[in-house]
């Protein structure tokens, strides 16, 4: 179990990253890297969103709908959650929280369109795993979306003084930039848990 | 609050009507997704125990106590054995596998379904080694004493060999329990 | 708003990848040979071209404050419906693409339009851009593959296109493709995760210099007009 649960977090934060492995979360991990503190700020809200959403969604999964013979209204059901969720999160942060709030606020709503969020939920079906798997992929999912768009951000924030076509201007060498660090990334595949 | 409750209303009614549309479809799909995953088991258990012909679920209390590693015994209806479906852990990640065990608690053949381990180990694990006979031939005809000795380990990759030895014997195991 | 002026949008001078910028995820994640990215951008297609006619249609009864929410319904519909469908009569597709169908739903593109398009226009309007928009991705999809499946593995139409026997389409996916060099010497980078970056990077970059240059040239003709007058 705790082998599994090792090599699952291995696997999610390094070799199997959401973002330069799995292109989940491309979005906002693109729109939101300009800055280092911002993408901190993103990073975390995804963590704590992403986390809830496996748990919620396991167990609505495993005890509703599985039970019900409705498995073919997951996609829906599981949008439906996280959308509601993030509404859930915003106004218990906004009325207990504020200090939190005031930080992650304007990243929540942008957090149900993060394809991340809905993937995880999906490849925890997908994958058969039990519940304190689903939430230790989530957690450990959205901690390597953290790690990803930190280092990716202090990446862009160089690449802003330096000269390059004026064709490449705005996204193309975001991109670009991006395509190198997730070269670095590639050098985990292969990386054993013993 | 009126507002809400219509706002409620329509919100729900919309669902209702997608859930409905979408339970149509389900219908419609359902008999080709069954019939086609059934088509990829019986294919995947025939290539393990290749006397099988449709297999039959075995009843999951019935090897309780292996429930651990063992996802699900299927029984082929002629009688020709059993094929056990395992995962377990391999050096990377979990490996899973489907394993056919014939009516003297012999190894018939094992194949492995998913695995995180380096990519192109399924490949050598099917081809032949020195001696000519591949990994996945040579736990042919084997029963539960199985060691790592009996096999052509796959170079490079002791410990997944090894796991995959072990999962083998408590497969070969857990039919016997069955009696 | 004329079909001319929408296909011309939607194709080229809006383009919902390389100009407006979304729905990247799928477009890096699956365009590693022909059969993906044919696959995943019909699949687009349609359910764009359904979502805009649904919604444009119901644009007038449904309540502003929950508009997104009932986008979302009527998408999750739509991908659910062709997600059964490829499963059920194009499994490899389905295969293929894995959770990158069910998550069409969180494709920018789709909500996209139906916020910006058809909350306001007809449902013809809406349906010749769900058509556009989603030809426009398709063919952004389809660049993408052809680029890296060439050089990343020296094929050209791999799962689509079978040679072995005389030229024949497969649907099933089963097809190597025509060949064009041998895979050895292919850039097998290009196929990873680095590919799709890079390969999606520099074609925003070509389309950028190639809007800018057509900008330029037009700006040029109307001086030169001016300064004839």
């Amino acid at each position: 179990m705790l082998f599994n649960i090792i090599s699952i977090s291995l696997g999610a934060i390094l070799i199997n990253n959401f973002i330069f492995s799995q292109f989940l979360g491309c979005c906002p991990f693109l729109g939101c890297s300009n800055k280092t503190d911002t993408a901190f700020g993103m990073g975390v809200a995804v963590i704590f969103v992403i986390g809830m959403a496996s748990a919620i969604c396991w167990l609505i999964d495993t005890y509703i709908l599985v039970p019900l013979g409705l498995a073919f209204l997951e996609t829906l059901a599981f949008i439906l959650i996280i959308a509601a969720l993030v509404q859930l999160v915003e106004m218990f942060l906004k009325k207990s929280v504020p200090a939190l709030y005031s930080a992650l606020g304007i990243y929540l709503p942008l957090i149900t369109t993060n394809c991340a969020v809905l993937g995880v939920v999906l490849l925890n079906v997908q994958n058969h795993y039990n519940f304190i798997e689903s939430v230790v992929y989530g957690i450990t999912g959205g901690i390597g979306f953290l790690l990803a768009i930190v280092l990716f951000a202090s990446v862009r924030e160089r690449v802003e003084f330096s000269e390059y076509p004026e064709c490449f201007e705005g996204f193309p060498i975001c991109l670009v930039s991006a395509a190198l660090v997730a070269l670095a990334f590639m050098g985990f595949s292969g990386m054993k848990v013993f | 609050m009126k507002k809400i409750l219509k706002l409620t209303v329509v919100l729900f009614l919309i669902c209702a009507v997608v859930a409905a549309v979408l339970g149509e479809v389900n219908a419609v799909t359902i008999g080709p997704i069954t019939a086609r995953e059934r088509e990829k088991t019986e294919k995947a258990y025939k290539a393990v125990l290749p006397e099988g012909e449709s297999f039959t679920e075995v009843d999951p209390s019935a090897y309780a106590a292996f429930r651990s590693t063992i996802d699900k015994i299927s029984a082929a209806d002629n009688g020709a054995g059993h094929v056990v479906e395992t995962t377990f852990s391999g050096a990377q990640g979990s490996i899973t596998m489907a394993v056919g065990v014939d009516g003297d608690g012999r190894c018939a053949g094992i194949s492995i379904i998913k695995h995180s381990e380096t990519s192109g180990l399924g490949e050598v694990a099917a081809s032949a080694s020195s001696r000519g006979v591949s990994f996945r031939e040579s736990f042919v005809g084997k029963d539960e004493s199985i060691s790592i000795q009996d096999i052509d380990a796959i170079t490079g990759a002791t410990i997944t060999s090894s796991a995959v030895v072990g999962a083998v014997a408590t497969a070969i195991e857990a039919v016997k329990a069955l009696g | 708003m004329n079909i001319k002026s929408q296909f011309k949008e939607g194709l080229i001078t809006n383009n919902p990848v390389l100009v407006q910028q979304i729905g990247m995820c799928a477009t890096m994640a699956i365009t590693t040979s022909l059969f993906n990215g044919l696959g995943m951008g019909l699949s687009v297609l349609i359910i764009l071209t359904c979502c805009n006619v649904v919604v444009s249609l119901i644009r007038r009864i449904i309540p502003e404050e929950i508009r997104l929410a009932i986008f979302v319904v009527v998408i999750a519909g739509f991908v659910t419906i062709v997600d059964l469908l490829l499963q059920a009569f194009i499994p490899a597709l389905s295969e293929a693409l894995g959770v990158f169908i069910p998550l069409i739903v969180v494709n920018c593109i789709i909500i996209g339009r139906a916020e910006a398009f058809c909350q306001k226009n007809t449902v013809g309007a809406s349906f010749f851009d769900g058509i556009f928009q989603g030809l426009g991705y398709t063919l952004v999809l389809l660049a993408m593959s052809i680029v890296r499946e060439l050089l990343g593995k020296g094929t050209f139409g791999g799962g689509l296109i079978d040679v072995s026997e005389g030229f024949r389409f497969t649907m099933d996916g089963s097809g190597a493709g025509i060949k064009i060099f041998s895979g050895e010497y292919g850039a097998k980078v290009l196929t990873m995760p680095f590919g799709g970056f890079l390969t999606l990077g520099v074609l925003i970059a070509l389309m950028q210099y190639a809007l800018k240059k057509s900008a330029k040239k037009k700006e040029l003709a109307a001086k030169e007009k001016e300064v004839e007058e």
